[in-house]
Order: C-alpha cells, then structure tokens, then sequence
C-alpha cells in the first residue's frame, strides 16, 4: 500500500506540466529528449516503412488485379473480394475456421501459460525443463513435426493400439483427423511461443502487488486471478491475438490433418487456388486484407485499453524481482505437470523423429523395428551438399534477424509506449502487417523488388535477411510492447533527473530492464528463422543454401529417415545455440540488475 | 556472374547492378548469332562451332526440379568432364517456384538462366513467351510423346503413377488390378491420394477423362466418389510413407519407383498399375534469352544424348529415352509389369488441369 501512495505522489508532477521553477532545468533535458524521440521516430519508422510497405502494396495489387501470363498485372478487378465473400457465406468452412483459430489460441495459451507461471513464479523443482522444452521443440522441422503427430496418433498408431487394447475395441478409439486433432497440434506447435512471451512477462512481476493481495487475505488463486493475471493483459492480449491469427490463415496443419477427414476451413480453398495454373494469389490477397482491417480493428482496441499504461507498471522503483510462491508439497504436482509437459512437447516428437531417423523406412514402433536399426540415414545427411554451408548460412541468418528484429521492435515499443504522439498506433499497426502477408506473395514481392531497385542483394544472402527481419517484425513488437508496458516510467524519468541523456538511460536503465522480454523474442525469432521455409525457396541462390530449404529437399527426395537424421542433426544445434545464448545472456542480465 | 555476386555478397555499392546489366548488354551486342540462330542449327560444323563459342561464355545456368543429390549432380560432374571448360550453376526449385524467379527475372530483365527444366516449369514460361525452340540432333531418338511437336522442350525423365499397398493389409487375392476394381466396396474409406494437381487427384481424373471419354469417364469418377477416398495436401511420397505406417491400406496415384525403393529398404509395401498408367515427363528446354546459347545447346545435348541417359539410368531415375531401360527395368512399360502408359503432355496438363482440378474440387470435397 505505502508503495502504491510513493508512486502516486512521485508520478504526479510528471504527468501535469513540470513546476515553473523547475522549468529552467527540465526543459534543457526535455529539449534533448524530444530530439532523441523524434530521431528515434524517424529512423524506425523509415526503416519499417521500408520494410514493410513494399511487400505490402504487392498484397494489395495481387487482391485487385489480375495477372498475365508472364507475371504483369492485367486489368483491375473485385473477383477476388467476391469470391472470398461467397465462400465466407458458406458456414462450415467458416465455423470450422473460428472453432480452429479460437480453440488453437486458448488451448495454447493456458498450456503455455500454465508452464510459464510453474517455471518462473514457484519453487517447482527441475524448473529449467520449461525452457529447455521450449528451445528443443522448435528445432523439429515442420513437416516431420506435424507427419510425427499423426502417426503417434493415427489410426495405426501406438496411442490407438493402446486405447483399443485397454478399451477392449475392435475400431480406432481416437480419429485425429478432425477438429480436435487440428486444435491440438496447432496447440502444442503454439504453446512454446506462449511460454517464452508470459514467462518473460512473469519474470518482471512485482511481488509487492501480490504480497498485499495476500496480505489482504486473499488465497493464491485469487491473487492470481485478480491481480497477477490482470497485470499481464498485454502478454495475453499478444498471445491469443498471433496465435489466433496465425492460425486463422495456416492452412498447413488444417490441410494435413483436416482434409483427409474432409474437415474444411477458409484456408482449404485457398490453398487448392494455387494449384490452378497459372497460380495466381488473388485470393489468398484478399483473404490477408481482409483479415488486415480485422487486426486494424484488434489493435485499434488493444491500443485503447493499454493506453492507460500505468495500469500495467509492474517494475517501478522499489525492489521488483519476484520472490518465489513456496508450494509446499504441491510442488511435487506441479513438477510433475512439467514433466508430462516435456515429454510431450519434446520428448514424444523428438523420439519419433529419432525413431525414424535410425530406420531405413517408417514403421510404427515394435520388437521387429528394432532389429532394422542402422545409421546409414546420418551418414547420408552428413554428406548432404553443402550441409556445412547450409548450416552456417541458417545460423548466421538467425543470428542477423534475431539481433535486427529485437533491436528495432524495442525502439518502435518505447515511442509506443513512452511517447504521446498522435497516430502511433499506426506504427503498431505497421509493425504487425507483415504477420498477415502470405509467405508466398512476400517471398515474391521480395523477389521483384529487389530485382527492379538498383540495390544488389538478389541472389546472396541479404535479400534472405531483409525477408526474414520484415517477416519476424510482429513477434519482435508484440514481445517488447508488452515488456515495456511493465516498466515504470518513473525508472527512466530518475536516469533523466539524474543527468543522464536519453541514449544513456536507454542503454543503462531501459534496456537492462527488459532483458527478459529481448531475450525471449531474440530467441523466439531466431529459431522461426531457422524455419522458414515460404521465402527462403524462392529467394535462395546455389552459392546461399539454408538449412529450411535442404530439409524440404530431402522432404522430396522422399527419404523419411534422412530427413529425420538431419532433422536430428538440426535440433541439436539449434538447441546447443539457443541454450549457449541464453545462459550467456542470462548471467549478463543478472549483472546488470 | 559469379565473381559479380561474390563481390555484391561483401561490398555494397548501388551501381553494381547497372554495371551488370551493361555488360550482359555490351556481351549480347559483341556477340553476333542471336540466341535462336544457334538454338536452332543445324549445319554440319554444328558441334564445332557450339564448342568454339562455349569456350568464350564458360557456364550453363540450370534451372531444374530435379533432386540435386540424385541426378543433377552426377549429370554436372558428367557434363563437365565432357566440357571441362564449362561449368554447370544450377538453381533447384519445384515447377511453380522455378517458373516464378523465371517470370520475375524476365520482367525485371535480369537474364541470366539458360536451360530450364521441370514438369510444368517448362510449360509455364513457354507460355508467358519466354522460352527459345531449339534443335538437337537426339531428339529423332525419342518417340513423340516425349517431345514437343513445337520444338519447345525434350525429355529427361518419366515417372509412372500407380497404386501403392501396404502387403500386409492388402491380400494378393483382393488386390484391384483395373479401374473398375477400386469401386469394390471392400475399398470404401481405405484409400488415399494427393491433391496435388502434378502427381494426385486432378491428374488421376484427367486421365480417367483422356482415356474413358468424357461421359464414360465422369460415370465412372461418380461411383468412385462414393469410395470416400481421404484427400491430403501431403506429397504421393508422404502418403506412401503413411501406407507404410498402416494409416491407409492403399494410396492413389503415388510414383512406382518411390514404393520399389522403399520395399528394397525391406517396407512392407508394393506398387500396381492400373492400365493405361498415368506416366508424367520431366521436361527440358532453353531459356528465350540465354545469355550462354552455346554452351546450353552443349548441356541439351548431353542430357538427351545416350550418355546423358545413362547417368539418370544409374542414378536410378527412370530415363526417357527409348533404348535405355530403367535400373530395375519393370518400373519401365514393356518392363514385364504394365504396357498400356497415358503420356500427359504438359501443354495438355497445362490446358486441362484446370478443369481436372475445378472437377475434383466439386466433386470429391465435402
């Protein structure tokens, strides 16, 4: 309570106009402040805009025009917006859409959420496990990862085997080719993105908020509820808002696991367009405008209900680092909800992928499989071409856009944030666009851009880069916009009155404080990076293999179990490069406070 | 180019790719046969002549479908011992992706591709206007079917799509060995194909279409509909390798060689044709603008000639070219297993498959 009068008292000048007397001093440090704002201002918005705009007027004139057969726009048209009106009047595909989107989202989210708050708020032995599953979840290749899931639980599969013999039932007890096997997959592809971003947001709790709620007789779920919870908003808000429209616009997991049991969604026919020839994307350009003005719209809310940022100040002046909730013997409960976690998260895909990797064809587990063990599959994918290059490339192009994407999302948060400036809701609505362009027509916008501007990097690896730091944009944003809302104003305003210009309470005070936001992005963005599949195969030259674009190639080899040894090979690094960064990170952060 | 790009990679200057531009324009203009006048040779110094000038430009850009660490490579270590003044710089990408950076880099007139080669790729940009005829001695080899009456692409390749069974849930005695044997409906909801335009459904129904007729074969497309057979986006390879799990018992329309490899590795899985098998052709051709002409009518020619054959033949593809059988010879027609073969030629798949797949799409999904 004493701590809530401080900072109301200390906060009141700061908001009204300074004192008259003070005048003489704080206008000198304001002046020198707004210069800093607006330098700031202009440098990322012209570097956003830059990134972004291009990409973005391809969207819309692949939505209005139709094309020729050599790739120029032809004559201008509404059929595409029509079209997707049709098909949005047919309400399955359109139901199944939000159930999929909806149940993806919070399924994720209270998984996630659930791991984040058992690992970074209480005293739950073995806690590490939730950022190691993290990191290693994410290096499994897409394909496999999704292909891992529907044979462990197919029809054939071993989850089936077992329920059938338990159960006692001659039919498969589960079909996951449904909706609920969507979700699901969708959920657990999620929940690490969701972990990263709330456990980053739970590290930069104030504890002094709970400790009154407890103090005030509330139980722990109470706190939790009223007061926890209500603080991480933002965090919240970001999860559910990327992963709903992520998954409003995947068509890869509704494809693979809903088609077959003819379960459609919006993205179905999409996808199917693209197979007529020539393709053409004019629908799958309407669809993301579409789904733009409804993220305008989102945002424009999300936008009002933050604007009140101090609502959300967590890390003020006093002592802010989390204290431990002791759980008693419930720890043993929540320990063990970590590992049933873990093991499914990464230890049931990564010995699929294993499993597979060391046989010469898949087969479902059995006695019999094990006599067929070889390692010829490892032996081959460290032939593979150029794997070295490839592996130096995917890295290096990680390390690049992790690094870029972090750097300019913090600056773009803080004039969010910090700054009173009109329309910079705008700026958010920028950063987030990318998030809704179609990979393919990206790629392409990419792709002819730097064809056409006399700037060189078609063909090498900067063009990859460009792609991917304008791709990672939103994740960056959405991780450093609800880091930064935690901060008290009143820790940079202290850097300020002490004398400090705002480059140094930037480097010295700001930046140190949401080291676990920057860290949880960089490393998010960095193993998505390492992912990327839609641009990378079609802005890769021969001289800049990446590791994506060789696993998709031994994806259409057709060979499964060298596939799975390099998708093995894959993890392991990424992992070993993700753990390395963080453990460094992490003793630097500590330092700092 | 490649010194070009090297350099690009570290410096960073804005007038690099002028400069690029000027020079493949000074280097076109320096050069006096156009791009068509030694596609389309035919003289008897030919060779000598294609040598002398490929000597001046050095290396081929290939743009090909085609698995790099299966065939492309051995074809480019073959070629260049061949040549060993030429080197071969291939980009790999399936049809759509390789036609797109065509198609980008002709708007953007950046030339720099000289042989292109795919399934529908070579149909793809060969209809926006942006490849060249060409002449090459082996083509009176190949029969019709796998060249272009036009004298736009030859062929590399062929795959056959068949069935594909899992042996241990399919009996030898109930095995469908026609068309008319996938409506038993001992088949309901135990089968699966690909969406797949290039190698699933849709060309599945053109070539029910092609060969049935139209009115017989919507008929017949009608009572397979009732088969409920399950769709996915997956590649035929993906849904062999489910077949191989146990998922489904047979798949539709999956390559013969991937099941005959998979069952060499000791799966439990083998192919079937079902006649006239659905055959699809890996096409080749020259890029409008080569900026190489010479040194690619040299790689066309080594890749249709028998030698070239040969390396696809050991790379364990299935070679087009009449005289040079397959490795394991009955993935071939005439190979003891199937006779009857639909050729889809890819102006054909290009013009129809619209409608094979506007047909599948309100036919067979719900």
């Amino acid at each position: 309570m004493a701590k809530q009068q401080s900072s109301e008292t200390y906060n009141f000048p700061l908001k009204s106009q300074p004192a008259p007397q003070a005048r003489g001093i704080f206008s000198l440090s304001m002046a020198t402040r707004f210069d800093a704002q607006t330098c700031v201002l202009l440098i990322v918005s012209v570097i956003t805009a830059y990134l972004v705009l291009p990409p973005l007027y391809s969207v819309l004139q692949t939505s209005l025009f139709t094309t020729k057969l050599t790739g120029e726009l032809d004559e201008f048209t509404f059929r595409y917006y029509q079209e997707l009106f049709r098909e949005l009047q047919v309400l399955g595909p359109f139901l199944n859409t939000v159930y999929f989107s909806i149940g993806s989202a919070l399924f994720a989210t209270i998984i996630g959420a659930v791991v984040a708050w058992i690992v970074t708020r209480t005293d739950t032995p073995l806690r590490g496990l939730g950022y190691f599953t993290a990191f290693a979840s994410f290096g499994t290749p897409f394909i496999l990862y999704t292909i891992g899931w529907l044979l462990l639980l197919g029809k054939a599969g071993p989850v089936n085997y077992w329920l059938r013999t338990f159960l006692n039932q001659s039919e498969p007890v589960l079909n996951v080719y449904s909706l609920w096997g969507m979700v699901l997959i969708e959920s657990f592809l999620w929940s690490p993105f969701v972990f990263l971003m709330i456990a980053a947001s739970f590290r930069s709790m104030d504890p002094s908020l709970e400790e009154a709620s407890a103090a005030c007789g509330a139980r722990l779920w109470q706190t939790l509820q009223r007061v926890s919870l209500r603080l991480m908003l933002p965090a919240f808000f970001s999860v559910v808002l990327l992963i709903f429209i992520r998954s409003f616009e995947s068509f890869e997991i509704p494809a693979l696991v809903g088609l077959p049991g003819d379960i459609r969604v919006l993205t179905t026919s999409i996808y199917l367009d693209s197979q007529r020839m020539p393709p053409t994307y004019g629908r799958a350009g309407a669809f993301s405008v579409l789904l733009m003005l409804v993220v305008a719209g989102a945002l424009y809310l999300y936008f009002h209900v933050t604007r009140e940022g101090e609502r959300f100040h967590t890390v003020t002046g006093k002592g802010y680092r989390p204290t431990l909730i002791q759980l008693g013997s419930w720890r043993y409960v929540t320990a063990a909800l970590l590992l049933v976690y873990s093991f499914v998260l990464l230890v049931l895909p990564f010995l699929i992928v294993l499993w597979a990797s060391l046989l010469p064809f898949y087969m479902q587990p059995s006695f019999e499989a094990f006599s067929l063990f070889t390692l010829k599959n490892f032996v081959t994918a460290i032939h593979f071409p150029k794997i070295t290059d490839s592996i130096k490339n995917s890295v290096l192009l990680g390390l690049g856009s992790a690094s870029v994407v972090m750097l300019l999302t913090t600056f773009a948060s803080w004039i969010l944030v910090r700054t009173k400036l009109r329309g910079r809701w705008l700026l958010d609505l920028l950063t987030t666009l990318p998030l809704l362009f179609p990979g393919i027509v990206m790629g392409l916008a990419i792709m002819r851009f730097y064809l056409i501007v006399p700037i060189p990097i078609y063909g090498t690896l900067w063009i990859l880069l460009v792609a991917f730091i304008t791709r990672y944009i939103p994740y960056g944003i959405r991780y450093t916009h609800a880091g930064l809302l935690q901060l008290h104003r009143e820790l940079e305003e202290a850097a300020y009155t002490s004398g400090a210009s705002w480059s140094n309470a930037m480097r010295r005070v700001t930046l140190p404080l949401l080291t676990p936001s920057f860290l949880g992005g960089w490393v998010f963005v960095f193993l998505l990076s390492a992912k990327e599949l839609s641009m990378s195969i079609l802005l890769v030259s021969p001289q800049t293999p990446v590791v994506s674009v060789a696993i998709f190639e031994l994806w259409e080899n057709g060979q499964v179990g060298e596939l799975a040894a390099f998708g093995v090979i894959w993890t392991l690094i990424l992992v070993s490069v993700a753990i390395i960064y963080y453990l460094i990170a992490r003793r630097y952060g500590v330092q700092q406070h | 180019m490649t010194t070009f790009r090297r350099g690009a990679f570290t410096r960073c200057g804005c007038l690099l790719l002028a400069a690029t531009l000027g020079v493949a324009l000074l280097t076109r203009l320096s050069r006096g046969a156009t791009v068509e006048d030694v596609a389309l040779m035919k003289s008897a110094e030919r060779q000598k002549i294609l040598v002398e000038g490929a000597k001046k430009e050095g290396k081929v850009s290939f743009y090909t479908g085609l698995i790099v660490d299966q065939v492309v490579r051995p074809l480019k270590e073959g070629f260049e011992k061949e040549y060993p003044f030429l080197q071969v710089d291939f980009f790999r990408g399936n049809s759509e992706n390789i036609a797109r950076r065509v198609l980008a880099e002709y708007q953007a007139k950046r030339y720099d591709v000289d042989v292109v080669s795919g399934s529908a790729a070579t149909s793809m940009v060969q209809r926006a206007g942006f490849m060249q005829r060409f002449y090459s001695p082996h083509l009176a080899e190949y029969p019709a079917e796998l060249k272009d009456s036009k004298g736009f692409w030859g062929s590399t390749n062929v795959y056959f799509m068949t069935l594909g069974y899992n042996t241990r849930n399919v009996k030898a005695n109930e095995l469908p060995k026609s068309y008319e044997d996938l409506l038993n409906p001992r088949w309901k909801g135990q089968m699966m194909w690909s969406t797949s335009r290039g190698s699933g459904a849709p060309q599945f129904i053109g070539n029910i279409l092609l060969t049935m007729g139209q009115e017989a074969g919507k008929a017949y497309l009608q009572k397979l509909k009732g088969q409920n057979i399950a769709k996915s986006t997956a590649s035929a390879r993906q849904i062999l390798d489910l077949v191989i799990a146990g998922e489904y018992p047979l798949a539709v329309q999956i390559f013969n060689h991937h099941a005959y490899i998979s069952k060499a590795a000791g799966a439990p899985v083998e192919w079937q044709p079902l006649e006239p098998v659905t055959a699809t052709i890996n096409t080749i051709g020259l890029a409008k603008n080569s900026p190489r002409p010479h040194a690619a009518m040299l790689f066309l020619d080594f890749v249709l000639s028998k030698k070239g054959q040969k390396i696809v033949q050991t790379s364990n593809y299935l070679p087009s070219h009449p005289e040079i059988p397959a490795l394991q010879a009955d993935l071939k027609p005439g190979g003891g297993r199937f006779k009857k073969v639909n050729y889809i030629n890819p102006d054909v798949l290009y013009d129809q498959g619209n409608e094979w797949v506007d047909y599948f799409q309100s036919q067979f999904l719900k």
